[in-house]
């Protein structure tokens, strides 16, 4: 297991502090500057964060000239907080890995920068709208960048902050400010995993710091080393939108579309695997906390490919699948040294085709006036040519179709899953076999079938500004398989995560690789029998009675299969749904109303009455006294 | 003390440095001055020279501080420098100079919101003529020719005094005189709001009933102390208790006695009843005031005594405070949830960072306990109070200045949709509001850090487990707020953000500054806390 | 003298004192229950004080310094009870209730 060991920056490495200074002084110019930078604002936040990616490409070929031994370095800022013995250190830590994670939240961030001048430009608000997505780009990049605990909860914190920002945006909406609101309580409880985490941690081992922990992290005991392990797992969970707290991620698709692209697919919400991947030290020590991260990931992503199959809304069958994808790379990373690589290369991957897909279904929303439901799309593919070609790269991405990035990515997890233990393998594979279908179902609801769209509804294509991102995504979702390349990737992360002893696989790779095809074209197929061969009605029928038709118009359907496999398989996603809705934010909300109400029962002894304030002074005047004298004469 | 040394002796005039307690001289000195102005000043100028005198004294009492700071002697040869003075009366050594410090630089700042005359339409935000009732003929005199409590300043320099005679105190007898000193001028300051005058005395009826009742219990345990020890000097009680002869029940119902009246005066549940009705009832400058600086230098006394005098008997009073720490933050951050009134829901807060600095405060790191280099609880929680005093001070002067035709509007409602009205102030607001919440960068993080690591290191897991628990749900309330001034529409005509004078926007200014500051560079702060070292003995 | 005697004379007297600040509602009578505690104290550090035959008598120097302060305390509270009866009316403390935390939020406005 590596031990973090930076050496001091230098030559273009001593820019590093740039690529979190840029975007974090867009973001004090545009929201310090006010009205008179609303003209050139949104072109200043696209600049920052371009000039970041510049930045980060620069020192990633710097990078790549280096040994692989020699690839990690620690800027030193300032100290931050010093006291006596404990230190903790403004540093940023450039490795292999945080690379990776820079290069895609700038290039991918940039991208849709630009992208949001185009979504943005009737928004009257559009100067805030970009001076909250910099002030994202610099936490999010403070966080991938920090070389301590501290710092990274610094990151944590501030991408949080621009995320509630960023989901309560339209403030006119209710709704919005009711997702904001609940993002922030589900986080809150991830915080405090964080927090006790970083708290435990300092009380162990006296220091924050990669560095130092990942040296000492052996001789903690094991009880510690797997309440680490727990504690910023729950963290995780929070931040990616893991069961048992996943439920804010859906409605943190009232934010603007760009918003849910970046921060709720392509970056924020894969802090969580950021977390577990960088704690490997951690997690390689505790086998305990290992199993529950592969637990947390296999249920994940079968519970958001089920939800992906429930929602009607194009953003939430998107967020579904994002949930679901982050499932994998959880899973992946919950493998050990086996997963790593392949939990950040998925990572990678899907931040191209999920962004990709986020924008897309943007730009179709813009063509259709900010209509979501995709009962009223259909046929889009004549009118938005080129959203309909670039979703289609993401849409092959993201089932895992040969050749395409996700199927290089995907297929490695679900390998590494089967070697791992048959049930993480299974999950892996029906969840893909699901992808397969919900996404199937999507791709046929919105761009093929009849038209179904509203009165006075003219689509059209989205401006170059948007269409050209969408482009140079789709190319990555197509490309990004490259990465693994004779095993480059695994190469790449090895100095941060270690590598795996090569060893035969129990099933020859191609098999696995037929096996996991075969699945997905089954998902496919599915989809296309109950979702492409007949109409779609405009609005959400009966659920039963949907499949009832769709039973009517196959040939091969009959009353007997509806009754064994379509039935309960349907009441199975809706039990889920109603479950989500109500279990899961029921003990959110519960907890809440149970604070509340203790709130509202204690606020009867603050009654007004000063003698019965003096009353509670005498009774906890005799209780003190009473108790030191019971405790200690006793 | 030995009584045949005491008697052979020959009488010898006490001594009494005059060089170490200037700082303290001065308040007191100009003080008086300002009840010497108030008698002989011509009305009209009444007003300018006390300001002036205030913001004089104090600036001259915290360059003294300074100049005694850097001039201690090492004493006992450990971290702790210093010396007692005013025959043993009192102690000035690094703790003591460092809440010196804290409490002028908050009482400075307090004192420019005394001044503020601009918000009120050119008097102050005290009552005219407080034996006035409003609505008659002597109340409308008043207000037409403006008179003014110009008394106010000395009344609070006599505050300030007490604050930095409280926690140097070296004998309970002084204790008490400084706890009285400090306490009585504010009963009388609470009382004074020119708006909502009923609201006003109410409090300062409440303030001074409870605080005169738990008063009592402070000096029972005194005298309780005292009849175990024989003596009132914390050296001496410390020798008693580190020799433990007998008498336990004597020095165990003393400690628990002081103990009841320290903990009312820092807000602790069950004995912060008070805090919510007279923070809301008081007129906003002096619950800034209030809030800020009793809570540094009664936390400062609060940590002399158990240190100095009860150190030995650190177990027998552990338990006690691990269970009113936890019970100050659950009663603190849960009622803080259902508060409608900012003023009350920021007492609440206050409460809760009492917890929070017992948290620390309870932790007993020791000297004799820390590696080379790390932090003690006293440390930790004297540089928390720095950045609490500093938070709390600028929160409420934002509350002076959001106002509707009654004064403040410190009801929540009236402070919806403010980010739109005013970003500036609701954004000042924001950031005190995640400053107590204690996200990072803000000084609310790096105190916390401070004494919960030090909690934990003093093995007090459970405590700072509760701790942070705590602190999520208390940040639910500082962010409802920021949810409401920026995610809903005002109500009715919406609140209005008055102009302050120059005098308020440096109060808010420097609060605001401190906050970001400590959170971003909190090194040298740390650094000073660290210089204080330890109590001298 | 056993020195317990005075000792529970001296505690007798603070929890009448005690009692008389909980039961009473007229703030002046308060103030005197505040009063009897304080002088119950006196009693005991007199009784310590002669008890120690402390040559720098502590307890009786601080048995002056209690009267003294108890002295200002209650001026300064009899001339905050004075003003509150001029504006109140009356002088009943369980009338005072404006302050707390009420059932339904009503902050009365005045």
């Amino acid at each position: 297991m590596p031990v973090v060991d930076p050496a001091a920056a230098d030559g273009v490495f001593s820019l590093l502090w740039l690529v979190i200074a840029l975007p974090a002084l867009g973001a004090a110019v545009l929201l310090l500057g006010g009205r008179r930078t609303d003209a050139w604002g949104h072109l200043l936040g696209v600049a920052t964060v371009a000039g970041s990616f510049v930045l980060s490409l620069v020192a990633f070929v710097g990078l790549l000239g280096r040994g692989a031994d020699d690839r990690a370095f620690t800027q030193h800022l300032y100290t931050w907080i010093e006291a006596g013995g404990f230190r903790v250190e403004a540093s940023l830590l450039y490795d292999p890995l945080s690379a990776l994670f820079l290069l895609l939240i700038t290039g991918v961030g940039a991208l849709i920068h630009l992208y949001s001048v185009g979504y943005m430009a009737h928004d009257p608000r559009r100067r805030r709208f970009f001076a909250y997505l910099n002030l994202f780009v610099a936490a999010m990049l403070v966080l991938v960048l920090a070389d301590d605990y501290v710092v990274l909860f610094l990151g944590w914190e501030g991408v949080g902050l621009a995320s509630y920002l960023l989901i309560g945006f339209w403030q006119h909406k209710p709704s919005a400010a009711v997702a904001a609101k609940k993002a922030f309580v589900v986080n809150r409880v991830g915080d405090l995993g964080m927090a006790l985490g970083i708290m435990l941690m300092f009380a162990t081992f006296g220091s924050t710091a990669f560095a130092e922990v990942s040296r000492v992290a052996t001789e903690a005991t094991d009880g510690v080393l797997t309440a680490l392990g727990l504690l910023l797992l729950l963290a995780a969970c929070g931040k990616s939108a893991q069961v048992p707290l996943q439920s804010w991620l859906l409605d943190a698709m009232e934010g603007p579309t760009p918003v849910s692209a970046l921060i709720h697919a392509a970056t924020m919400v894969t802090a969580g695997v950021y977390l577990v991947v960088r704690s490997n030290f951690i997690y390689e020590n505790a086998p305990v906390a290992q199993t529950a991260v592969v637990v947390v990931g296999a249920v994940t992503l079968l519970w958001g490919a089920v939800i992906g199959c429930a929602k009607d809304d194009i953003k939430k069958a998107l967020a579904g699948s994002t949930m679901s994808q982050i499932g994998y790379m959880m899973l992946a990373a919950g493998l050990g040294v086996a997963g790593y690589a392949f939990a950040i290369f998925h990572l990678l991957t899907h931040g191209f085709f999920k962004a990709n897909m986020f924008l897309g279904a943007g730009s179709v929303m813009h063509g259709m006036d900010d209509d979501v439901d995709m009962r009223h799309y259909g046929a889009l593919q004549k009118a938005m040519p080129v959203t309909f070609l670039t979703f289609a790269m993401g849409y092959l991405a993201i089932i895992g179709f040969p050749g395409f990035s996700g199927f290089w990515s995907k297929d490695k997890i679900i390998e590494a899953g089967f070697e791992d233990n048959l049930v993480a393998g299974l999950a892996a594979l029906l969840g893909a076999g699901i992808t397969a279908f919900y996404m199937t179902r999507l791709m046929l609801m919105t761009f093929f079938g009849e038209k179904r769209w509203e009165k006075g509804v003219h689509p059209h294509e989205s401006p170059k500004v948007m269409t050209v991102p969408l482009i140079v995504l789709a190319a990555l979702s197509v490309l990004g398989g490259v990465m693994l390349l004779g095993d480059w990737i695994v190469g790449f992360l090895a100095p941060v995560v270690g590598e795996a002893e090569h060893h035969t696989p129990a099933v020859p790779p191609i098999v696995m690789t037929l096996v996991v095809v075969a699945v997905v074209a089954v998902g496919v197929a599915t989809a296309w029998l109950l979702v492409g061969r007949r109409e779609v009605p405009r609005t959400a029928p009966q659920r039963v009675s949907v499949f009832t038709r769709a039973a009517r118009a196959d040939l091969y359907g009959d009353a007997i299969n509806e009754a064994l496999f379509m039935r309960p398989g349907d009441r199975f996603v809706g039990d889920l749904v109603t479950f989500d809705n109500a279990g899961v934010d029921g003990a959110v909300n519960g907890t809440a109303a149970a604070f509340g109400g203790m709130s509202g029962r204690m606020r009867r002894w603050q009654n007004g009455f000063v003698r019965s304030y003096a009353l509670s002074v005498l009774v906890g005047a005799l209780v003190v006294l009473v108790a030191m004298l019971a405790v200690n004469l006793a | 003390m030995s009584s045949a040394a005491v008697l052979a002796a020959e009488f010898q005039a006490p001594s009494f440095e005059y060089s170490l307690l200037s700082p303290l001289l001065v308040i007191f000195g100009v003080a008086i001055t300002g009840v010497l102005v108030e008698a002989f000043a011509p009305r009209g100028s009444r007003y300018l020279l006390q300001a002036v005198l205030a913001v004089l004294g104090v600036v001259g009492a915290l360059v003294a501080t300074v100049i005694v700071g850097l001039n201690l002697v090492s004493r006992g040869g450990g971290t702790a420098h210093g010396s007692i003075a005013a025959e043993g009366a009192i102690a000035v050594d690094g703790p003591s100079i460092f809440i010196w410090g804290t409490v002028l630089v908050l009482s400075l700042v307090s004192v420019l919101l005394f001044a503020e005359r601009r918000l009120e339409g050119g008097v102050l935000s005290f009552a005219g003529q407080a034996a006035a009732l409003p609505g008659t003929e002597a109340e409308r005199e008043a207000s037409t020719r403006g008179l003014e409590h110009t008394e106010v300043f000395p009344l609070m320099m006599f505050a300030v005094g007490g604050m930095m005679l409280f926690p140097a105190s070296n004998d309970l007898l002084t204790m008490f005189v400084a706890l009285e000193v400090l306490s009585l001028p504010l009963y009388l300051l609470c009382g004074l709001a020119r708006r909502r005058r009923l609201l006003s005395q109410e409090a300062a009826l409440k303030y001074f009933m409870l605080g005169a009742f738990s008063s009592g219990f402070f000096i029972y345990g005194i005298a309780l102390v005292y009849g175990y020890a024989g003596s009132m000097n914390f050296a001496a009680i410390s020798a008693a208790v580190s020799g433990r002869a007998g008498g336990e029940g004597l020095l165990l119902g003393g400690i628990a006695l002081l103990a009841v009246g320290m903990m009312f005066k820092v807000g602790a549940a069950p004995f912060h009843a008070w805090t919510p009705d007279v923070y809301q009832g008081a007129p906003t400058a002096v619950t800034a005031f209030m809030a800020a600086c009793t809570k540094v230098a009664a936390f400062g006394a609060l940590l002399r005594l158990f240190y100095v005098a009860f150190g030995g008997a650190r177990w027998d009073w552990t338990p006690m405070v691990w269970v009113i720490a936890i019970l100050t933050m659950v009663v603190g951050s849960v009622l803080a949830l259902s508060q409608t009134d900012v003023k009350r829901m920021l007492a609440y807060s206050s409460i809760a960072h009492a917890g929070f600095l017992l948290t620390g405060f309870v932790g007993a790191q020791q000297v004799a306990d820390v590696g080379i280099g790390e932090i003690t609880s006293l440390q930790a929680v004297l540089f928390y109070l720095v950045t609490y005093g500093f938070t709390t001070v600028a929160a409420f002067a934002v509350v002076t200045v959001v106002r509707d035709a009654g004064g403040e509007a410190t009801h929540l409602s009236r402070w919806s949709g403010l980010g739109k009205e005013s970003p500036v102030v609701a954004g000042v607001f924001a950031v005190l509001l995640l400053g107590m919440a204690g996200i990072p960068l803000t000084s609310g993080f790096t105190g916390k850090w401070a004494v919960f690591t030090t909690a934990l290191a003093g093995g007090a897991w459970p405590l700072v487990v509760t701790a942070v628990l705590f602190s999520v749900v208390a940040a639910f309330f500082y962010v409802r707020v920021i949810v409401l001034m920026y995610f809903s529409d005002p109500v009715g005509e919406g609140p209005t953000v008055a102009t302050p004078s120059i005098l308020t926007t440096i109060v808010i200014a420097v609060g605001f500054a401190a906050t970001l500051a400590l959170g971003v560079v909190p090194g040298p702060v740390l650094d000073l806390a660290a210089a204080a070292g330890e109590f001298i003995r | 003298m056993p020195l317990w005697w005075p000792l529970l004379l001296s505690s007798l007297l603070f929890a009448i004192g005690v009692y008389g600040v909980l039961v009473r509602r007229n703030a002046v009578l308060v103030l005197m229950g505040v009063e009897l505690m304080l002088n119950a104290v006196n009693l005991n550090l007199v009784a310590f004080d002669a008890y120690f035959r402390d040559v720098l008598h502590g307890g009786q120097t601080f048995a002056l310094f209690v009267i003294v302060i108890a002295a200002a305390e209650i001026g300064l509270g009899l001339a905050i009870v004075l003003l509150v009866f001029r504006t109140h009316g009356q002088i009943d403390v369980d009338t005072m209730r404006e302050l707390a935390d009420r059932e339904e939020p009503a902050v009365a406005e005045r």
